[in-house]
């Protein structure tokens, strides 16, 4: 069943990000849901979990842009993974902690996403990371502080239904 | 806030260290066979994203299709308008062109030369942008199913579009011209000057490489050279806006205005065969056109 939820997720994932979320766009920049996802699914699953689904939402978002296949699975495997660790080393997830965690991470996976361009040298790359990289972080950080808040409204709901029932 | 619960056993988080670490491992060691292998299994998963990709790709034509024809019709009869005097302008110009077509017909039958074949095209329809921000890339609904290949060349009426650079079953990728990463080797119309045509980050496009010596100036127009990759000599790519010739450098540079808007794409066709070449299925083209 969990399977296909998240079979059911990346599907839908991919028009997501390749259809819808360009006509959002701010100065060119879309939010990377992928990342965000891959982050709350190891936050809320656990490490292993969230490596493996970051994993297959990094493979199938790779066929769908022009980038490294290496980069999009490290950067999203990578994030799943952290996520958990995360949720088992912090006492108390906030939207804030995760918001700063995605940021450094979305920086890190930027700046690998720029040394690995054909068109990158020297100062590009200042101005690249300047122009792209951290405009995404901060934009893929606040995504992600959104649907963690809303995913966990949505778990403490559940729960107080569930103790109500027992 | 929500309160961490150590559910997951001590080793889980060693197998997914060690997994991840083992990826890490493998993707540097072996980075083409590992990617070969993902992409072996590309096929079957890209036909089923294909669904629901091209459904919410038609809704969202068909949202745009509505606004376009319906809402957003400010200033339409202006541009009507304009639009009549351009016809009637480019109606001149191309009786004038009829007349040097034929004037160059009877010079190449007369010199003997060899009359170049049109190339193969495939009609292709624009159904996603590059899932990550990093690059200027568009998704099209046909792919390795349909004859397509890494590094074909992709067009519209108005000119170049980019160039193939990914493909599965269903989908493949065109890095469009606009991007920093791609090049694709140009020719100053007027001067015949040639140099390479790259993309910038603030969304146009380039022509580096152009000789010290060439008269190039603004207004140019900048069409493919053919030597290199997938197009025929001819194409549009742009029109030079700005010369920018610093001193003591050994090359000149240009900075282009593309002739296709890609902000705005739809259709586009795939150059399957760029001098009217028969594509077989093993992957060799075999010329079709006259020897």
């Amino acid at each position: 069943m969990k399977i296909l939820a998240y079979s059911v997720m990346i599907l839908l994932l991919v028009p997501l990000q390749t259809t819808l979320l360009p006509h959002v766009s701010i100065w060119g920049l879309t939010p990377d849901f992928g990342l965000a996802v891959s982050a709350l699914i190891g936050l809320f699953a656990g490490e292993l979990e969230g490596l493996v689904v970051g994993l297959a939402i990094g493979w199938i978002l790779n066929m769908y842009s022009a980038g490294d296949l290496w980069v999009s699975l490290v950067t999203k495997g990578g994030v799943g993974l952290l996520g958990g660790l995360l949720g088992q080393h912090v006492a108390h997830v906030t939207p804030t902690v995760v918001s700063v965690g995605l940021l450094i991470f979305s920086a890190v996976g930027g700046v690998m996403a720029v040394l690995t361009m054909k068109s990158a040298f020297g100062a590009d790359v200042w101005a690249m990371v300047q122009s792209m990289v951290l405009p995404q972080a901060c934009l893929d950080a606040v995504v992600g502080a959104g649907l963690f808040y809303v995913a966990n409204q949505q778990l403490a709901s559940d729960r107080a239904l569930m103790s109500d029932r027992l | 806030m929500w309160m961490a619960t150590l559910r997951a056993p001590y080793n889980a988080r060693r197998v997914a260290l060690g997994g991840f670490a083992l990826l890490l491992l493998v993707l540097f060691l072996f980075p083409s066979q590992s990617q070969g292998v993902l992409q072996y299994f590309d096929g079957p998963i890209g036909q089923v994203i294909r669904i629901p990709l091209e459904v919410v790709a038609s809704i969202d034509q068909g949202i745009s299709g509505v606004w376009h024809s319906y809402v957003a019709l400010q200033g339409v009869q202006t541009e009507n308008e304009q639009l009549r005097q351009d016809i009637e302008w480019l109606k001149g110009q191309n009786n004038q062109l009829r007349e040097a077509a034929a004037a160059t017909e009877r010079l190449t039958a007369l010199l003997h030369f060899k009359e170049q074949a049109l190339p193969t095209l495939l009609a292709a329809q624009v159904i996603g942008r590059d899932a990550t921000s990093w690059y200027r890339s568009v998704i099209l609904n046909k792919g390795e199913s349909d004859g397509i290949k890494s590094d074909m060349g992709v067009i519209t009426a108005a000119g170049v579009v980019g160039r193939v650079v990914k493909t599965n079953s269903a989908t493949s990728v065109v890095l469009l011209v606009t991007d920093p990463n791609n090049a694709i080797a140009g020719l100053i119309q007027r001067t015949r000057d040639e140099g390479i045509v790259e993309g910038t980050q603030q969304g146009l496009a380039r022509l580096k490489y152009i000789p010290m010596l060439s008269s190039v100036r603004s207004g140019d127009h900048v069409v493919t050279s053919g030597l290199v990759g997938g197009f025929p000599r001819g194409l549009a790519l742009g029109t030079i806006s700005r010369i920018d010739k610093e001193e003591g450098a050994l090359f000149q540079s240009a900075e282009l205005m593309p002739e296709v808007d890609v902000s705005r794409l739809e259709e586009v066709l795939v150059i399957q065969a760029p001098y009217g070449m028969s594509v077989h299925t093993d992957g060799k083209n075999i010329p079709s056109g006259k020897p």
